[in-house]
Protein backbone atom coordinates (compact mmCIF):
# COMPACT_ATOMS: atom_id res chain seq x y z
CA UNK A 1 0.00 0.00 0.00
CA UNK A 2 1.63 3.38 -1.49
CA UNK A 3 1.31 5.86 2.04
CA UNK A 4 0.89 9.60 1.84
CA UNK A 5 4.71 10.52 2.68
CA UNK A 6 4.03 14.28 2.07
CA UNK A 7 1.06 15.91 3.68
CA UNK A 8 1.30 19.28 1.39
CA UNK A 9 -0.19 19.16 -2.01
CA UNK A 10 -1.79 15.72 -0.89
CA UNK A 11 -4.71 17.91 1.14
CA UNK A 12 -5.64 19.64 -1.70
CA UNK A 13 -7.27 16.78 -3.79
CA UNK A 14 -8.29 14.70 -0.50
CA UNK A 15 -11.60 13.96 -2.36
CA UNK A 16 -10.09 12.37 -5.12
CA UNK A 17 -8.36 9.35 -3.72
CA UNK A 18 -6.53 7.99 -7.12
CA UNK A 19 -5.31 11.60 -7.97
CA UNK A 20 -4.12 11.46 -3.87
CA UNK A 21 -2.02 8.13 -5.28
CA UNK A 22 -0.68 9.45 -8.08
CA UNK A 23 0.46 12.92 -6.46
CA UNK A 24 2.00 10.72 -3.52
CA UNK A 25 4.05 8.89 -5.66
CA UNK A 26 5.21 11.74 -7.67
CA UNK A 27 6.67 13.23 -4.51
CA UNK A 28 7.74 10.08 -2.86
CA UNK A 29 11.51 9.38 -3.96
CA UNK A 30 10.78 5.85 -5.09
CA UNK A 31 12.95 6.36 -8.35
CA UNK A 32 16.56 7.38 -8.00
CA UNK A 33 17.09 11.02 -8.83
CA UNK A 34 17.74 11.94 -12.22
CA UNK A 35 20.76 12.69 -13.52
CA UNK A 36 21.87 14.13 -17.13
CA UNK A 37 21.58 10.98 -19.07
CA UNK A 38 24.14 10.29 -21.51
CA UNK A 39 22.47 11.65 -24.96
CA UNK A 40 23.38 10.36 -28.50
CA UNK A 41 25.03 12.84 -30.46
CA UNK A 42 27.22 13.21 -33.07
CA UNK A 43 30.79 13.39 -31.01
CA UNK A 44 30.39 9.49 -29.38
CA UNK A 45 27.99 7.79 -31.79
CA UNK A 46 30.47 7.37 -34.86
CA UNK A 47 28.81 7.93 -38.00
CA UNK A 48 29.71 4.03 -39.02
CA UNK A 49 27.26 2.21 -36.12
CA UNK A 50 24.13 1.76 -37.73
CA UNK A 51 20.80 3.33 -36.23
CA UNK A 52 18.87 1.03 -33.66
CA UNK A 53 16.14 1.60 -35.43
CA UNK A 54 16.14 2.39 -39.54
CA UNK A 55 13.01 3.47 -41.03
CA UNK A 56 13.88 3.81 -45.12
CA UNK A 57 11.75 5.04 -48.01
CA UNK A 58 8.54 3.63 -45.84
CA UNK A 59 4.93 3.90 -47.24
CA UNK A 60 1.94 2.34 -45.46
CA UNK A 61 -1.76 2.53 -46.46
CA UNK A 62 -4.83 0.96 -45.73
CA UNK A 63 -7.04 -1.13 -48.31
CA UNK A 64 -10.95 0.30 -48.85
CA UNK A 65 -12.00 -2.82 -50.38
CA UNK A 66 -15.64 -1.16 -50.94
CA UNK A 67 -14.48 1.88 -53.22
CA UNK A 68 -11.09 -0.18 -54.43
CA UNK A 69 -9.52 2.73 -52.98
CA UNK A 70 -6.19 2.60 -50.96
CA UNK A 71 -5.89 5.28 -48.59
CA UNK A 72 -2.67 6.95 -47.94
CA UNK A 73 -1.61 7.24 -44.50
CA UNK A 74 2.46 7.28 -44.90
CA UNK A 75 4.69 8.72 -47.72
CA UNK A 76 8.17 8.61 -47.86
CA UNK A 77 9.20 8.38 -44.12
CA UNK A 78 13.38 8.03 -43.69
CA UNK A 79 13.45 8.04 -39.82
CA UNK A 80 16.63 6.74 -37.61
CA UNK A 81 16.75 6.56 -33.91
CA UNK A 82 19.75 6.18 -31.98
CA UNK A 83 20.49 3.21 -28.98
CA UNK A 84 18.86 5.41 -25.87
CA UNK A 85 17.57 8.21 -27.60
CA UNK A 86 14.01 9.31 -26.38
CA UNK A 87 12.33 10.26 -30.01
CA UNK A 88 8.97 11.96 -29.70
CA UNK A 89 6.49 11.99 -33.08
CA UNK A 90 3.60 14.68 -33.00
CA UNK A 91 1.19 15.35 -36.02
CA UNK A 92 -2.15 16.16 -36.83
CA UNK A 93 -4.33 13.41 -36.09
CA UNK A 94 -4.53 11.03 -38.64
CA UNK A 95 -1.49 11.55 -40.19
CA UNK A 96 -0.24 7.66 -39.98
CA UNK A 97 1.77 8.08 -36.69
CA UNK A 98 -0.43 4.89 -34.89
CA UNK A 99 0.52 3.03 -38.73
CA UNK A 100 3.83 3.79 -38.33
CA UNK A 101 4.55 2.51 -34.56
CA UNK A 102 2.60 -0.57 -35.54
CA UNK A 103 4.78 -1.50 -38.11
CA UNK A 104 7.87 -1.28 -36.09
CA UNK A 105 5.65 -3.32 -33.44
CA UNK A 106 5.78 -5.89 -36.59
CA UNK A 107 1.68 -5.30 -36.46
CA UNK A 108 1.56 -4.31 -40.24
CA UNK A 109 3.84 -4.50 -43.32
CA UNK A 110 4.58 -1.21 -45.27
CA UNK A 111 3.87 -0.91 -49.22
CA UNK A 112 6.82 0.19 -49.80
CA UNK A 113 10.36 0.97 -48.21
CA UNK A 114 11.90 -0.94 -45.40
CA UNK A 115 12.06 -1.32 -41.27
CA UNK A 116 15.26 -2.40 -39.79
CA UNK A 117 15.66 -3.00 -36.03
CA UNK A 118 19.37 -4.13 -34.95
CA UNK A 119 19.60 -3.90 -38.79
CA UNK A 120 17.14 -6.44 -39.55
CA UNK A 121 14.12 -6.34 -41.68
CA UNK A 122 10.99 -6.46 -39.09
CA UNK A 123 8.58 -9.28 -39.54
CA UNK A 124 6.92 -9.26 -36.78
CA UNK A 125 7.14 -8.75 -32.72
CA UNK A 126 9.38 -9.75 -30.98
CA UNK A 127 11.46 -9.43 -27.64
CA UNK A 128 13.51 -6.57 -28.33
CA UNK A 129 10.56 -4.21 -28.29
CA UNK A 130 7.32 -3.58 -26.12
CA UNK A 131 4.61 -1.62 -26.33
CA UNK A 132 2.75 0.57 -24.03
CA UNK A 133 -0.87 1.46 -25.67
CA UNK A 134 -3.08 4.06 -25.42
CA UNK A 135 -6.08 2.31 -23.69
CA UNK A 136 -3.67 0.13 -21.92
CA UNK A 137 -4.89 -3.01 -22.90
CA UNK A 138 -4.65 -5.31 -19.57
CA UNK A 139 -5.89 -7.96 -19.23
CA UNK A 140 -9.22 -7.66 -17.13
CA UNK A 141 -8.89 -10.87 -15.72
CA UNK A 142 -5.27 -11.16 -14.87
CA UNK A 143 -4.33 -9.31 -11.22
CA UNK A 144 -1.77 -6.42 -11.32
CA UNK A 145 1.38 -9.33 -10.63
CA UNK A 146 0.10 -11.42 -13.36
CA UNK A 147 -0.11 -8.95 -16.05
CA UNK A 148 3.26 -7.66 -15.52
CA UNK A 149 4.18 -11.62 -15.61
CA UNK A 150 2.36 -11.60 -18.92
CA UNK A 151 5.80 -9.93 -20.66
CA UNK A 152 7.65 -12.62 -19.25
CA UNK A 153 6.06 -16.17 -19.36
CA UNK A 154 5.24 -16.65 -22.92
CA UNK A 155 9.09 -15.62 -23.83
CA UNK A 156 12.01 -18.52 -24.47
CA UNK A 157 13.54 -19.19 -22.23
CA UNK A 158 11.04 -18.38 -19.67
CA UNK A 159 12.79 -16.95 -16.86
CA UNK A 160 12.89 -19.24 -13.66
CA UNK A 161 9.41 -18.51 -10.85
CA UNK A 162 12.25 -16.46 -8.51
CA UNK A 163 13.86 -14.05 -11.30
CA UNK A 164 10.06 -14.08 -12.73
CA UNK A 165 8.50 -12.13 -9.06
CA UNK A 166 12.17 -10.48 -8.45
CA UNK A 167 11.70 -8.48 -11.79
CA UNK A 168 7.99 -8.09 -11.34
CA UNK A 169 8.21 -6.44 -7.70
CA UNK A 170 10.78 -3.92 -9.26
CA UNK A 171 8.58 -3.21 -12.33
CA UNK A 172 6.00 -2.57 -10.09
CA UNK A 173 8.32 -0.84 -7.70
CA UNK A 174 9.83 1.42 -10.68
CA UNK A 175 5.51 2.73 -11.69
CA UNK A 176 4.91 2.60 -7.82
CA UNK A 177 2.23 0.45 -7.40
CA UNK A 178 4.26 -1.86 -4.78
CA UNK A 179 1.40 -3.19 -2.50
CA UNK A 180 -1.08 -3.56 -5.92
CA UNK A 181 -0.25 -6.84 -6.55
CA UNK A 182 -3.27 -8.92 -5.90
CA UNK A 183 -5.89 -5.94 -7.51
CA UNK A 184 -7.49 -6.27 -10.82
CA UNK A 185 -7.43 -3.59 -13.28
CA UNK A 186 -11.22 -2.73 -12.77
CA UNK A 187 -10.26 -1.97 -8.81
CA UNK A 188 -7.63 0.66 -9.91
CA UNK A 189 -8.16 4.07 -11.39
CA UNK A 190 -6.83 4.73 -15.36
CA UNK A 191 -3.61 6.19 -14.13
CA UNK A 192 -2.80 3.03 -12.41
CA UNK A 193 -3.98 0.74 -15.04
CA UNK A 194 -1.69 2.85 -17.16
CA UNK A 195 0.94 1.89 -15.08
CA UNK A 196 0.21 -1.26 -15.08
CA UNK A 197 1.12 -1.27 -18.98
CA UNK A 198 4.01 0.56 -18.31
CA UNK A 199 5.26 -2.19 -16.21
CA UNK A 200 4.44 -4.88 -18.28
CA UNK A 201 6.93 -3.07 -20.86
CA UNK A 202 9.54 -2.19 -18.52
CA UNK A 203 9.77 -5.88 -17.04
CA UNK A 204 10.88 -7.86 -19.60
CA UNK A 205 13.92 -5.15 -20.03
CA UNK A 206 13.13 -3.99 -23.60
CA UNK A 207 15.99 -2.42 -25.71
CA UNK A 208 13.23 -0.37 -27.52
CA UNK A 209 9.48 0.87 -25.94
CA UNK A 210 7.02 1.59 -27.95
CA UNK A 211 4.65 4.35 -26.58
CA UNK A 212 1.35 4.72 -28.47
CA UNK A 213 0.13 8.30 -26.97
CA UNK A 214 0.58 6.36 -23.50
CA UNK A 215 -0.72 9.35 -20.98
CA UNK A 216 -3.69 10.33 -23.86
CA UNK A 217 -6.14 8.78 -21.65
CA UNK A 218 -5.78 9.60 -17.97
CA UNK A 219 -6.83 13.01 -16.25
CA UNK A 220 -4.37 16.43 -16.96
CA UNK A 221 -3.20 16.17 -13.30
CA UNK A 222 -2.67 12.41 -13.34
CA UNK A 223 -0.87 12.57 -16.68
CA UNK A 224 1.63 15.30 -15.49
CA UNK A 225 2.79 13.32 -12.35
CA UNK A 226 3.28 10.42 -14.68
CA UNK A 227 5.76 12.25 -17.56
CA UNK A 228 7.71 13.39 -14.18
CA UNK A 229 8.26 9.90 -12.80
CA UNK A 230 8.62 8.21 -16.67
CA UNK A 231 11.25 11.07 -17.13
CA UNK A 232 13.07 9.42 -14.44
CA UNK A 233 12.25 5.89 -14.79
CA UNK A 234 13.77 6.14 -18.48
CA UNK A 235 17.03 8.49 -17.31
CA UNK A 236 17.36 5.13 -14.83
CA UNK A 237 16.55 2.44 -17.56
CA UNK A 238 18.27 4.15 -20.05
CA UNK A 239 15.73 2.48 -22.93
CA UNK A 240 15.19 3.33 -26.36
CA UNK A 241 11.92 4.79 -26.25
CA UNK A 242 9.76 5.83 -29.42
CA UNK A 243 6.86 8.04 -28.25
CA UNK A 244 3.85 9.51 -30.10
CA UNK A 245 1.98 11.92 -28.53
CA UNK A 246 -0.65 14.92 -29.13
CA UNK A 247 0.85 17.12 -26.62
CA UNK A 248 3.73 19.34 -27.36
CA UNK A 249 4.88 19.96 -23.47
CA UNK A 250 4.46 16.09 -22.91
CA UNK A 251 7.83 15.75 -26.51
CA UNK A 252 9.41 18.79 -25.35
CA UNK A 253 9.57 17.08 -21.49
CA UNK A 254 10.39 13.58 -22.40
CA UNK A 255 12.25 13.72 -25.89
CA UNK A 256 15.76 14.34 -26.95
CA UNK A 257 14.21 14.79 -30.82
CA UNK A 258 10.78 15.74 -31.51
CA UNK A 259 9.25 14.61 -35.16
CA UNK A 260 6.50 16.58 -36.27
CA UNK A 261 4.94 14.67 -38.91
CA UNK A 262 2.87 16.26 -41.75
CA UNK A 263 -0.97 15.73 -42.54
CA UNK A 264 -1.94 13.18 -44.47
CA UNK A 265 -0.31 11.56 -46.18
CA UNK A 266 2.53 11.74 -43.57
CA UNK A 267 5.81 12.52 -44.20
CA UNK A 268 8.45 14.14 -41.80
CA UNK A 269 8.35 17.77 -41.57
CA UNK A 270 10.88 18.76 -39.21
CA UNK A 271 13.30 17.00 -36.97
CA UNK A 272 13.72 18.95 -34.28
CA UNK A 273 16.57 18.73 -31.17
CA UNK A 274 15.65 19.22 -27.91
CA UNK A 275 18.44 21.13 -26.12
CA UNK A 276 16.97 21.66 -22.86
CA UNK A 277 18.80 20.07 -20.24
CA UNK A 278 17.39 17.91 -18.05
CA UNK A 279 15.83 16.96 -15.43
CA UNK A 280 13.16 18.82 -17.78
CA UNK A 281 9.97 18.38 -15.22
CA UNK A 282 11.13 20.91 -12.97
CA UNK A 283 9.25 24.57 -13.53
CA UNK A 284 13.17 26.00 -14.07
CA UNK A 285 13.04 24.31 -17.41
CA UNK A 286 9.31 24.24 -18.33
CA UNK A 287 9.07 28.06 -17.71
CA UNK A 288 12.76 28.49 -19.56
CA UNK A 289 12.85 30.89 -22.97
CA UNK A 290 14.10 27.89 -24.64
CA UNK A 291 11.32 25.99 -23.99
CA UNK A 292 8.84 28.70 -24.72
CA UNK A 293 10.75 29.21 -28.40
CA UNK A 294 10.53 25.27 -29.32
CA UNK A 295 7.15 24.63 -27.51
CA UNK A 296 6.05 27.99 -29.68
CA UNK A 297 7.98 26.61 -33.23
CA UNK A 298 6.50 23.39 -32.82
CA UNK A 299 2.90 24.90 -32.57
CA UNK A 300 3.35 27.08 -35.63
CA UNK A 301 4.59 24.17 -37.77
CA UNK A 302 1.01 21.50 -36.22
CA UNK A 303 -1.12 24.53 -36.91
CA UNK A 304 0.24 25.33 -40.63
CA UNK A 305 -0.47 21.51 -40.90
CA UNK A 306 -3.99 21.83 -39.69
CA UNK A 307 -5.03 24.68 -42.06
CA UNK A 308 -3.29 23.27 -44.81
CA UNK A 309 -5.52 20.27 -43.89
CA UNK A 310 -8.70 22.23 -43.86
CA UNK A 311 -7.61 24.24 -46.94
CA UNK A 312 -7.19 20.84 -49.11
CA UNK A 313 -10.03 19.70 -47.73
CA UNK A 314 -11.27 16.09 -46.41
CA UNK A 315 -12.45 14.09 -49.13
CA UNK B 1 -25.06 -7.72 -3.81
CA UNK B 2 -27.37 -7.29 -0.95
CA UNK B 3 -28.82 -3.98 0.12
CA UNK B 4 -27.36 -4.47 3.42
CA UNK B 5 -27.48 -1.63 6.05
CA UNK B 6 -25.33 1.57 5.16
CA UNK B 7 -21.42 0.97 5.93
CA UNK B 8 -20.01 2.11 8.89
CA UNK B 9 -16.05 2.80 9.26
CA UNK B 10 -14.15 1.77 12.28
CA UNK B 11 -13.73 4.64 14.88
CA UNK B 12 -10.24 6.22 14.96
CA UNK B 13 -8.46 4.58 11.91
CA UNK B 14 -5.30 5.79 10.44
CA UNK B 15 -6.70 8.64 8.49
CA UNK B 16 -3.68 8.11 6.18
CA UNK B 17 -4.88 4.32 5.30
CA UNK B 18 -5.65 3.93 1.78
CA UNK B 19 -8.41 1.17 2.75
CA UNK B 20 -10.37 0.68 5.79
CA UNK B 21 -12.58 -1.97 7.68
CA UNK B 22 -16.22 -1.92 7.27
CA UNK B 23 -18.33 -3.14 9.69
CA UNK B 24 -21.85 -4.72 8.74
CA UNK B 25 -24.65 -5.68 10.12
CA UNK B 26 -25.03 -9.20 10.92
CA UNK B 27 -27.96 -9.76 10.07
CA UNK B 28 -27.85 -8.03 6.55
CA UNK B 29 -26.67 -11.10 4.54
CA UNK B 30 -30.17 -12.89 5.10
CA UNK B 31 -31.76 -10.42 4.53
CA UNK B 32 -33.07 -10.36 1.39
CA UNK B 33 -33.52 -14.05 1.89
CA UNK B 34 -36.12 -12.98 4.24
CA UNK B 35 -37.55 -10.66 2.28
CA UNK B 36 -38.34 -13.66 0.07
CA UNK B 37 -39.45 -15.62 2.34
CA UNK B 38 -42.08 -13.01 3.63
CA UNK B 39 -42.75 -11.95 -0.16
CA UNK B 40 -44.23 -15.77 -0.74
CA UNK B 41 -45.74 -16.43 1.81
CA UNK B 42 -48.03 -13.30 1.50
CA UNK B 43 -48.14 -14.67 -2.69
CA UNK B 44 -49.96 -17.85 -1.67
CA UNK B 45 -51.80 -16.39 1.04
CA UNK B 46 -53.58 -14.01 -1.39
CA UNK B 47 -53.51 -16.87 -3.59
CA UNK B 48 -55.83 -19.09 -1.60
CA UNK B 49 -57.91 -15.82 -0.26
CA UNK B 50 -59.00 -15.19 -3.95
CA UNK B 51 -59.76 -18.85 -4.45
CA UNK B 52 -62.02 -19.28 -1.41
CA UNK B 53 -64.18 -16.09 -2.27
CA UNK B 54 -64.66 -18.11 -5.76
CA UNK B 55 -64.54 -14.94 -7.77
CA UNK B 56 -62.66 -17.28 -9.89
CA UNK B 57 -64.15 -20.92 -11.40
CA UNK B 58 -62.80 -23.44 -8.77
CA UNK B 59 -62.36 -25.47 -11.74
CA UNK B 60 -59.92 -23.23 -13.34
CA UNK B 61 -58.32 -21.50 -10.19
CA UNK B 62 -57.74 -24.04 -7.28
CA UNK B 63 -56.96 -23.16 -3.55
CA UNK B 64 -53.30 -22.80 -2.71
CA UNK B 65 -53.60 -25.85 -0.03
CA UNK B 66 -55.37 -28.14 -3.14
CA UNK B 67 -51.91 -27.62 -5.20
CA UNK B 68 -49.35 -28.07 -2.17
CA UNK B 69 -51.74 -31.12 -1.34
CA UNK B 70 -51.52 -32.08 -5.10
CA UNK B 71 -47.92 -31.92 -5.43
CA UNK B 72 -47.38 -33.54 -2.36
CA UNK B 73 -49.57 -36.49 -3.13
CA UNK B 74 -47.70 -36.46 -6.19
CA UNK B 75 -44.75 -37.27 -4.97
CA UNK B 76 -45.60 -39.70 -2.00
CA UNK B 77 -47.77 -41.82 -4.71
CA UNK B 78 -44.78 -41.73 -7.36
CA UNK B 79 -46.55 -39.70 -9.92
CA UNK B 80 -44.77 -36.54 -10.12
CA UNK B 81 -41.67 -38.29 -9.43
CA UNK B 82 -40.80 -40.94 -12.27
CA UNK B 83 -41.85 -37.63 -14.79
CA UNK B 84 -39.54 -35.54 -13.43
CA UNK B 85 -36.50 -37.61 -13.33
CA UNK B 86 -37.34 -38.44 -16.85
CA UNK B 87 -37.19 -34.63 -17.71
CA UNK B 88 -34.25 -33.72 -15.78
CA UNK B 89 -32.39 -36.46 -17.21
CA UNK B 90 -33.20 -35.50 -20.95
CA UNK B 91 -32.44 -31.97 -20.49
CA UNK B 92 -29.63 -32.44 -19.05
CA UNK B 93 -28.42 -34.71 -21.57
CA UNK B 94 -30.07 -32.92 -24.18
CA UNK B 95 -27.74 -29.70 -23.05
CA UNK B 96 -24.50 -31.89 -22.39
CA UNK B 97 -24.98 -32.59 -25.70
CA UNK B 98 -25.55 -28.94 -26.82
CA UNK B 99 -22.71 -27.58 -25.08
CA UNK B 100 -20.16 -30.17 -26.78
CA UNK B 101 -21.23 -29.24 -30.10
CA UNK B 102 -22.17 -25.58 -29.33
CA UNK B 103 -19.05 -24.70 -27.88
CA UNK B 104 -16.37 -25.86 -30.10
CA UNK B 105 -18.47 -25.03 -33.01
CA UNK B 106 -19.28 -21.39 -31.90
CA UNK B 107 -15.60 -20.60 -31.41
CA UNK B 108 -14.46 -21.87 -34.70
CA UNK B 109 -17.06 -20.17 -36.55
CA UNK B 110 -15.33 -17.12 -34.58
CA UNK B 111 -12.24 -17.58 -35.62
CA UNK B 112 -12.04 -19.45 -38.65
CA UNK B 113 -13.96 -17.29 -41.38
CA UNK B 114 -14.19 -19.67 -44.08
CA UNK B 115 -16.25 -21.87 -41.17
CA UNK B 116 -18.15 -19.08 -40.63
CA UNK B 117 -19.27 -18.38 -44.09
CA UNK B 118 -19.78 -22.21 -44.60
CA UNK B 119 -22.38 -22.24 -41.14
CA UNK B 120 -24.02 -19.22 -40.48
CA UNK B 121 -27.02 -19.47 -43.02
CA UNK B 122 -27.88 -22.65 -40.83
CA UNK B 123 -27.00 -21.34 -37.89
CA UNK B 124 -28.88 -18.13 -37.82
CA UNK B 125 -31.67 -20.14 -40.11
CA UNK B 126 -32.09 -22.27 -37.21
CA UNK B 127 -31.81 -19.99 -34.50
CA UNK B 128 -34.66 -17.46 -36.13
CA UNK B 129 -37.20 -20.55 -37.18
CA UNK B 130 -39.43 -21.19 -34.48
CA UNK B 131 -38.82 -24.51 -32.84
CA UNK B 132 -42.58 -26.10 -32.80
CA UNK B 133 -42.54 -25.95 -36.50
CA UNK B 134 -40.20 -28.75 -36.56
CA UNK B 135 -41.86 -30.86 -34.59
CA UNK B 136 -43.96 -32.65 -37.35
CA UNK B 137 -40.91 -33.58 -39.46
CA UNK B 138 -39.14 -34.98 -35.94
CA UNK B 139 -42.11 -37.11 -35.02
CA UNK B 140 -42.17 -38.23 -38.88
CA UNK B 141 -38.13 -38.61 -39.02
CA UNK B 142 -37.84 -40.20 -35.05
CA UNK B 143 -41.53 -41.17 -34.38
CA UNK B 144 -42.38 -40.39 -30.52
CA UNK B 145 -39.73 -41.65 -28.72
CA UNK B 146 -36.85 -40.24 -26.47
CA UNK B 147 -34.26 -39.80 -29.42
CA UNK B 148 -37.51 -36.94 -30.98
CA UNK B 149 -38.07 -35.43 -27.02
CA UNK B 150 -34.12 -35.61 -26.93
CA UNK B 151 -33.57 -33.95 -30.48
CA UNK B 152 -35.68 -31.02 -29.77
CA UNK B 153 -34.12 -29.99 -26.58
CA UNK B 154 -30.53 -30.21 -28.36
CA UNK B 155 -32.19 -28.07 -31.54
CA UNK B 156 -33.02 -25.45 -29.42
CA UNK B 157 -30.13 -24.75 -27.10
CA UNK B 158 -27.57 -25.51 -29.52
CA UNK B 159 -27.87 -22.22 -31.44
CA UNK B 160 -28.04 -19.79 -29.00
CA UNK B 161 -24.75 -21.28 -27.48
CA UNK B 162 -22.95 -21.63 -30.98
CA UNK B 163 -24.14 -17.55 -31.85
CA UNK B 164 -22.69 -16.34 -28.12
CA UNK B 165 -19.40 -18.03 -28.52
CA UNK B 166 -19.22 -17.21 -32.01
CA UNK B 167 -19.70 -12.76 -31.19
CA UNK B 168 -17.59 -13.19 -28.14
CA UNK B 169 -14.68 -14.61 -30.40
CA UNK B 170 -15.47 -11.58 -33.11
CA UNK B 171 -15.51 -9.08 -30.54
CA UNK B 172 -12.06 -9.89 -28.62
CA UNK B 173 -11.02 -5.91 -28.01
CA UNK B 174 -8.10 -5.82 -30.74
CA UNK B 175 -6.08 -4.00 -28.06
CA UNK B 176 -5.72 -7.17 -26.19
CA UNK B 177 -4.72 -9.14 -29.62
CA UNK B 178 -1.94 -6.57 -29.91
CA UNK B 179 -1.00 -6.64 -26.76
CA UNK B 180 -1.05 -10.64 -26.70
CA UNK B 181 1.35 -10.51 -29.79
CA UNK B 182 4.18 -7.84 -28.61
CA UNK B 183 4.31 -9.87 -25.62
CA UNK B 184 5.46 -12.76 -27.73
CA UNK B 185 2.33 -15.47 -27.75
CA UNK B 186 2.38 -18.18 -30.26
CA UNK B 187 -0.86 -18.26 -32.21
CA UNK B 188 -2.44 -21.16 -29.92
CA UNK B 189 -1.22 -19.08 -26.86
CA UNK B 190 -3.28 -16.30 -27.76
CA UNK B 191 -6.26 -18.09 -27.58
CA UNK B 192 -5.67 -20.00 -24.39
CA UNK B 193 -4.54 -16.62 -23.06
CA UNK B 194 -6.34 -13.88 -24.36
CA UNK B 195 -9.27 -14.99 -26.38
CA UNK B 196 -10.33 -17.80 -24.48
CA UNK B 197 -10.59 -15.76 -21.45
CA UNK B 198 -12.21 -13.08 -23.22
CA UNK B 199 -15.10 -14.97 -24.49
CA UNK B 200 -15.30 -17.00 -21.34
CA UNK B 201 -18.69 -14.67 -20.02
CA UNK B 202 -19.96 -15.14 -23.99
CA UNK B 203 -19.73 -18.57 -23.41
CA UNK B 204 -21.73 -18.77 -20.33
CA UNK B 205 -24.58 -16.57 -21.33
CA UNK B 206 -25.13 -18.69 -24.41
CA UNK B 207 -25.43 -21.83 -22.40
CA UNK B 208 -27.94 -19.08 -20.19
CA UNK B 209 -30.10 -18.68 -22.80
CA UNK B 210 -29.57 -22.33 -24.22
CA UNK B 211 -31.10 -23.41 -21.04
CA UNK B 212 -34.09 -20.63 -21.41
CA UNK B 213 -35.04 -22.59 -24.61
CA UNK B 214 -34.26 -25.96 -23.85
CA UNK B 215 -36.66 -25.86 -21.52
CA UNK B 216 -39.19 -24.52 -23.60
CA UNK B 217 -37.82 -27.29 -26.01
CA UNK B 218 -38.32 -30.05 -23.34
CA UNK B 219 -42.06 -28.76 -22.97
CA UNK B 220 -43.31 -28.83 -26.21
CA UNK B 221 -41.30 -32.45 -26.91
CA UNK B 222 -43.28 -33.67 -24.43
CA UNK B 223 -46.38 -31.31 -24.81
CA UNK B 224 -46.81 -32.32 -28.33
CA UNK B 225 -44.92 -35.35 -29.20
CA UNK B 226 -46.78 -37.45 -27.35
CA UNK B 227 -44.33 -39.82 -25.92
CA UNK B 228 -46.46 -40.12 -22.70
CA UNK B 229 -43.35 -39.04 -19.84
CA UNK B 230 -41.88 -36.36 -19.03
CA UNK B 231 -43.47 -33.13 -16.80
CA UNK B 232 -44.72 -31.93 -19.92
CA UNK B 233 -46.83 -35.47 -20.82
CA UNK B 234 -48.12 -34.73 -16.75
CA UNK B 235 -49.70 -31.33 -17.74
CA UNK B 236 -51.12 -32.25 -20.71
CA UNK B 237 -52.48 -35.22 -19.10
CA UNK B 238 -53.88 -32.66 -15.84
CA UNK B 239 -55.27 -31.02 -18.35
CA UNK B 240 -57.33 -33.94 -19.90
CA UNK B 241 -58.86 -34.63 -16.85
CA UNK B 242 -59.56 -31.17 -15.54
CA UNK B 243 -57.16 -31.49 -12.90
CA UNK B 244 -56.47 -28.19 -11.85
CA UNK B 245 -53.99 -28.64 -8.26
CA UNK B 246 -52.11 -30.85 -10.53
CA UNK B 247 -52.24 -28.71 -13.10
CA UNK B 248 -51.02 -25.91 -11.16
CA UNK B 249 -48.35 -28.02 -8.95
CA UNK B 250 -46.74 -29.21 -12.12
CA UNK B 251 -46.42 -25.34 -13.11
CA UNK B 252 -45.38 -24.04 -9.68
CA UNK B 253 -42.43 -27.10 -9.92
CA UNK B 254 -41.69 -25.84 -13.61
CA UNK B 255 -41.31 -22.56 -12.48
CA UNK B 256 -38.73 -23.70 -9.61
CA UNK B 257 -37.11 -25.82 -11.43
CA UNK B 258 -36.29 -22.56 -14.12
CA UNK B 259 -35.59 -20.06 -11.75
CA UNK B 260 -32.85 -22.29 -10.44
CA UNK B 261 -31.49 -23.44 -13.14
CA UNK B 262 -31.29 -19.43 -14.24
CA UNK B 263 -30.19 -18.03 -10.54
CA UNK B 264 -27.69 -21.32 -10.40
CA UNK B 265 -26.35 -19.79 -14.26
CA UNK B 266 -25.95 -16.43 -12.84
CA UNK B 267 -23.86 -17.59 -9.98
CA UNK B 268 -21.40 -19.25 -12.15
CA UNK B 269 -21.97 -15.92 -14.51
CA UNK B 270 -20.35 -14.11 -11.68
CA UNK B 271 -17.57 -16.63 -10.41
CA UNK B 272 -16.70 -17.28 -14.40
CA UNK B 273 -15.73 -13.20 -14.83
CA UNK B 274 -15.40 -11.09 -11.39
CA UNK B 275 -13.70 -8.95 -13.07
CA UNK B 276 -16.48 -7.87 -15.91
CA UNK B 277 -17.57 -4.83 -13.15
CA UNK B 278 -19.27 -2.66 -15.83
CA UNK B 279 -20.42 -0.28 -13.25
CA UNK B 280 -16.97 1.37 -13.35
CA UNK B 281 -15.62 0.49 -16.57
Amino acid sequence: MTHVTSQDGANDCSNNASAEIEVAIFMSQAVPSVTQRPRPSADDAPTTQPPLIDIRGVSAGYENKRQKTRLIALRDVNLDVQRGEFLAIVGPSGCGKTTLINMIAGFMKPLEGTIRVHGELVHGPGADRAMVFQDYAVLPWRTVYKNVMFALENRHPRPSKEVSAERIAHALELVGLTGFEKSYPYELSGGMRQRVGIARALVSEPEILLMDEPFGAVDAMTREAMQAEFEKIIAHTGQTVFFITHSIDEALTLADRVVIVSNRPGRVKEILDVDLPRPRFDEGVRRSERFGQLREHIWNQLQAEALGAKAGGDR
Amino acid sequence: MSAGTLPTTKPGADSNSVTEAITRSRWAPFRSFFITVINLTLFFVIWQLVALSEVINPLFFPKATDMFSALYHGFVDGIIGPELLHSVQNFTIGMLISAAIGIPLGLLMGGVRIVDLILSPYVWAMTALPRVALIPLLILVLGFGNSMQLTIIVLSAVFPIMVNCMEGVKTVDPSLVRAGRVFGTSEAQLYVKVILPFTLPFVVSGINQGIARGLVGMLIGELLGGGGKGLGFLLDRAGEQFDAPMMYATLVLLAVLSVGLVQGMRWIERRAAPWRDFSRA
